[in-house]
């Protein structure tokens, strides 16, 4: 491989990478605005200038190739000097409103002027006042003064989004960032212009102004608004999920999720309708009741049914762990084989980006798992059509809402004998119901997804409901959670008596008569992995950050 | 007189001594707040009616609004005996104490004191051992080690400064060449106050009341740095009360008899007004006031003192006792030897 | 270091102590007819310095609105964390003003960060030091409670701009 020198440490590098990329690779980090891994090169910002020797003037590190014993000075005095006027420069019309910016905290532009300004404008005229406050797109908010010019947003829905609609307009210190006339930046991937743009210039209006990047913690999780599963960040605070940025994976999402991921995805976890302990009901009305009685109480209604007369319905929306123990519920304290789960697809909803028409996070993984009727019995159609005869007269539905998914069912619930439904919020079917238990969302508890590519991906806990705790669970504390006392501001969290579902059936299975001996969610895994093909030898270490891939055949993984 | 007679007017003086002595104890702790308030440029409590002249009042009641707490692991007899030792010795005391002469009151002599007893010296000296008992028993029964440390630091203290007292306390018998407080008061006539004869005795016997009533700079038992309380760490409400006011009480002892003993008693200096041709009942109350007078100058002596000197090591305390106050003492008895053999006093 | 005095060093009237004892008692005698330095509290109040740091309040503009911005640098700043704040976007031309502004009375240390940190001049130390409470619900210093008019604050912000 060819060999470049930077400060003075010898680098190899392929054939075609730039300057920027090569360092980058090896842990050098030129300070750049406009460039970004995934975009082309534009090279309008001028900080990633380096120092090459042999060339009469500095190059910009993102547009020069990396060449064969090419000696590289970042840190030069020439290089330092170029920098902090480039960066001088930038700032003379950057307004200073880092107080009221979204973006402090977590800004470009601001980490590089405390690491690479001299600290100090010489600028004493006024600053260009530009349009602020200009909502370019249901999701964004556009301030155009402090708009540094990068082109990073441009490039991003020229190139990625596949849908032009932003553009300079204007020159010199004019220049103003503006949608073409008569658009607006509304293409589905909107708002990952909010994460790489390197300013405050486009903000999340969803987000805006509801809290600062410090005060919140952020866990490492997935979307579950899709087959895909991109990588998330949750960031929480007080106990309360304020938004979801994309996490780089290249071989799930890259950079980038759709901007329906990142808003809708989410926002049922902090509402009001969440259910909130057991609940059974009492003459007509869903009471709350302790873990235990309700433990009790579903287990003496179930002992009336007959095992051909129950049937299971899964969930592409729970996790593996969650399906596993569902099926072996159903499989082994029961001997049902009526067990299937409800397919959601939209054929609207996906796109050749990163959208899927299967709008499920789990289907992959709630088959491999094991939600599948058995050779006899009934999947979902032929339930439904056991219930609309008689032959089923009771329904055990986990984390699902076949009410809303089927219409039909609003009457024929109602003929159930027992309806028992998992559910994290009130919805068609609870209404229904003859006893809920709580579960937890995807942000509340540990567990795996199998995504439509055969990844296996981690969910980790983000807010901690009443069994979990932020501390002793090892789950990401803000500075608040770590200093905070339960008087303190966003310390006082409303915490939600939810489970896993994989623990409520551990429960209801204790009241059984049959003892699993799952602790944590790991635990399930860890048998899920020796009793399911497709799983085997894998363990949540190596499913790590960014997930494990399965084969085709089932049987060895590969690392992605 | 007869029986009923002593009973009725001995019960009569023991209630005005009693009363006089309530108040005066109350008021001491005022103006003791007051004076360590003034010399640290301070006002002091002066909120309760006039410049706080109901403060003491307050204080009652708020010790007797507050919880009595006795600890687990105390004797709880003796915790609770503790403190009605420290006040029995302290009012007791005082019947011997005469506070002016005796008088005329229609067909009936009464002397100023309630029980004129001829070894009344000898008495005082054996109460005022006695008091030792309550600090031991308190310290010892709270269970505290502070209470402990406290109660065995004053049993200590106050049996080396006893000795020093004692002594001095001859040099003035050697003089009056009686026991009798009333005797040893008329003996000092006029002018010839023993403080004047007798000034290292004087001195003496005037730290060892320090000493004994556990004042400052001589209040180890309870030296709060180190221990907390001392011996009262574990008291509260009305017994803590029971301490305060038998602390207070032995200073008006001490001070009076310091006054009986060194100062002149109840008589004025240098001027004998039973030749002003006065009458009876005005040269009593003279002779009373000046009594209180000379009470009151010391008893601000005591807070002024308190005030200014700061605590001992408990080292200098012992060796001030035995290596200073105790040769000195017996320095003093020579003296008054000598003085009587040479003058043929 | 006070040189250290050993008993030899003494002259003999010195280490018999009582002359000294009563330069002392004189001393404290002198003092005692002084004049006294109390100032008789509910009567007679203490009008603190410009420099007095009291109780944190927020800056009330002319006409009638917080000068705060929310930017929530107090709220960061703030050892103890006594301060919530709660941004929301304002038509005016700030954009962002304190939906929720408390300060747990409790928790504040009166340390002046927040005065310092704040890029508004939006929060300052007043004068008020009667601070008293009868339960925590009472302690927690909301917006109506915070925010004090700025010409009577205009002490405090000269002197920071003085001397800050």
């Amino acid at each position: 491989m060819p060999k470049l020198i930077i400060d003075g440490q010898e680098i190899e590098f392929q054939q075609g990478q730039t300057v920027i990329q090569a360092a980058l690779k090896h842990g050098i980090d030129i300070p750049h605005f406009c460039w970004h891994p995934k975009l082309s090169v534009s090279g309008n910002c001028r900080v990633c200038l380096v120092e090459i020797e042999k060339m009469p003037k500095l190059v910009i590190a993102c547009s020069t190739l990396a060449s064969e014993g090419m000696i590289v000075h970042t840190q030069s005095e020439k290089t330092l000097a170029a920098r902090n006027a480039v960066m001088e420069f930038i700032l003379i019309n950057h307004p200073l409103d880092c107080p009221i910016c979204d973006e402090a905290g977590e800004c470009k532009l601001q980490d590089y002027a405390y690491q690479h300004s001299p600290g100090e404008s010489r600028f004493v005229e006024e600053k260009q006042h530009k349009d602020k406050r200009v909502p370019v797109g249901p999701f964004v908010m556009l301030d155009v003064e402090r708009c540094i010019m990068c082109s990073r947003c441009i490039r991003f829905c020229d190139e990625i989004a596949k849908d032009p609609e932003l553009t300079f307009t204007k020159r010199g210190d004019r220049v103003t960032l503006a949608t073409y006339p008569g658009r607006e930046m509304d293409n589905p991937y909107s708002l990952n212009t909010t994460d790489i743009c390197p300013v405050g210039a486009l903000t999340n209006r969803d987000f805006r102004f509801h809290a600062r990047v410090w005060d919140m913690s952020s866990t490492k999780s997935i979307c579950t608004g899709c087959a895909r599963g991109c990588n998330t960040e949750v960031w929480v605070r007080n106990n309360e999920i304020m938004r979801l940025t994309p996490r780089y994976n290249e071989e799930v999402n890259s950079y980038w999720m759709c901007d329906s991921g990142r808003l809708n995805t989410w926002k049922f976890v902090n509402a009001e309708d969440r259910v909130n302990s057991p609940q059974l009901r009492r003459d007509g009305l869903l009471v709350k009741v302790g873990w235990d009685e309700a433990f009790s109480a579903a287990a003496s209604e179930i002992k009336l049914i007959g095992k051909e007369e129950i049937a299971f319905i899964g969930s592409a929306f729970a996790t593996n762990e969650d399906n596993y123990v569902f099926a072996k519920f159903a499989k082994s304290v029961f001997g049902s084989k009526h067990l299937d789960f409800i397919r959601y697809t939209d054929p609207s909803f996906g796109d050749d980006i990163l959208r899927r028409n299967d709008i499920t996070p789990n289907s992959l993984g709630a088959e491999l798992s094991g939600v599948a009727p058995s050779k006899s019995g009934k999947n979902i159609y032929e339930i439904i059509e056991g219930i609309k005869t008689g032959k089923i007269k009771a329904l055990f539905v986990m984390e699902d809402d076949p009410v809303a998914a089927y219409s039909e069912l609003e009457s024929l619930f109602s003929k159930l004998d027992l309806l028992i439904v998992h559910a994290t919020n009130y919805n068609k079917t609870t209404q229904l119901a003859d006893i809920v238990f709580p579960a937890a969302t995807f942000a509340e508890k540990n567990g795996t997804m199998v995504n439509f590519k055969r990844v296996i991906q981690r969910l980790r806990p983000a807010t901690s409901t009443i069994e979990l705790d932020r501390s002793l669970n090892g789950m990401s504390m803000s500075r608040l959670d770590k200093f905070g006392t339960k008087f303190d501001k966003w310390a006082q969290s409303t915490k939600r008596d939810a489970r896993p579902s994989w623990k409520i059936l551990t429960g209801l299975a204790a009241a059984l008569g049959t003892k699993y001996k799952y602790q944590i969610a790991e635990d399930v895994f860890e048998e899920l992995a020796s009793a399911v093909d497709a799983f085997r030898g894998i363990n949540y270490d190596d499913i790590g950050e960014i997930g494990i891939k399965i084969k085709k055949e089932f049987t060895a993984v590969e690392k992605v | 007189m007869s029986t009923w007679e002593i009973v009725i007017f001995t019960l009569i003086k023991i209630l005005v001594i009693f009363t006089i002595m309530m108040l005066t104890v109350s008021y001491l702790v005022y103006f003791e707040r007051r004076i360590s308030a003034w010399t640290q440029n301070r006002l002091g409590p002066n909120r309760v009616g006039w410049e706080g002249v109901l403060q003491p009042f307050a204080d009652v009641f708020k010790l007797l609004l507050k919880e009595d707490i006795v600890p687990e692991q105390a004797e709880k007899k003796i915790h609770s005996l503790a403190p009605v030792i420290a006040l029995f010795v302290a009012f007791t005391t005082y019947a011997v104490i005469p506070i002016g002469p005796s008088f005329n009151f229609f067909d009936y002599n009464i002397s100023l004191v309630v029980a004129d007893v001829n070894m009344g010296i000898l008495y005082v000296l054996a109460l005022t051992s006695l008091g030792v008992y309550a600090i031991t028993l308190a310290g010892w029964s709270s269970g505290s080690k502070y209470s402990l440390l406290g109660g065995i630091r004053s049993s200590a203290q106050m049996i080396s400064y006893e000795i020093s007292m004692g002594f001095s306390v001859g040099g003035v018998i050697l003089l009056s060449e009686s026991l009798r407080p009333i005797a040893i008061v008329e003996s000092q006539g006029l002018w010839m106050w023993n403080a004047w004869i007798q000034p290292i005795g004087f001195i003496t016997f005037l730290v060892s009341a320090f000493a004994e009533t556990n004042r400052l700079p001589f209040d180890l038992p309870e030296a709060e740095p180190e221990l907390v309380g001392g011996f009262h760490t574990e008291y509260s409400s009305m017994k803590f009360a029971g301490f305060f006011l038998a602390e207070y009480a032995n200073m008006i002892i001490s001070s009076a008899l310091i006054i009986t003993l060194y100062l002149g008693g109840y008589q004025i200096p240098f001027i004998d007004i039973t030749t002003l041709g006065l009458a009876h009942w005005f040269e009593v109350l003279i002779y009373i006031t000046a009594f209180f007078f000379k009470m009151g100058a010391l008893l601000f002596f005591f807070l002024w003192v308190r005030w200014t000197i700061p605590r001992f090591r408990y080292d200098q305390l012992m060796n001030l006792g035995w290596k200073v106050m105790f040769p000195l003492a017996l320095l003093n008895i020579i003296w008054v030897a000598v003085l009587i053999m040479v003058f043929n006093l | 270091m006070a040189e250290r005095i050993r008993k030899e060093d003494l002259n003999f009237l010195e280490r018999l102590y009582i002359p000294e004892i009563v330069k002392g008692l004189a001393l404290t005698l002198k003092v005692m007819f002084k004049p006294k330095f109390t100032m008789e509290y509910p009567e007679v109040k203490f009008i603190p310095p410009s420099s007095y740091r009291g109780r944190p309040v927020l800056v009330m503009e002319e006409d009638g609105t917080e000068r705060c911005v929310a930017c929530g640098l107090c709220s960061r700043v703030c050892p103890p964390l006594a301060i919530q704040v709660q941004a929301a976007e304002t038509e005016s031309e700030k954009e962002r003003y304190p939906e929720k502004f408390e300060i747990n009375m409790i928790r504040c240390i009166f340390c002046g960060f927040c005065e310092e940190v704040c890029p508004e001049e939006a929060i300052v130390m007043s004068k008020d030091y009667e601070l008293a409470f009868t339960n925590r619900e009472d302690a927690l210093y909301g917006k109506e409670k915070l925010l004090v008019p700025v010409h009577q604050l205009q002490d405090r912000i000269d002197f920071l701009r003085n001397y800050k």
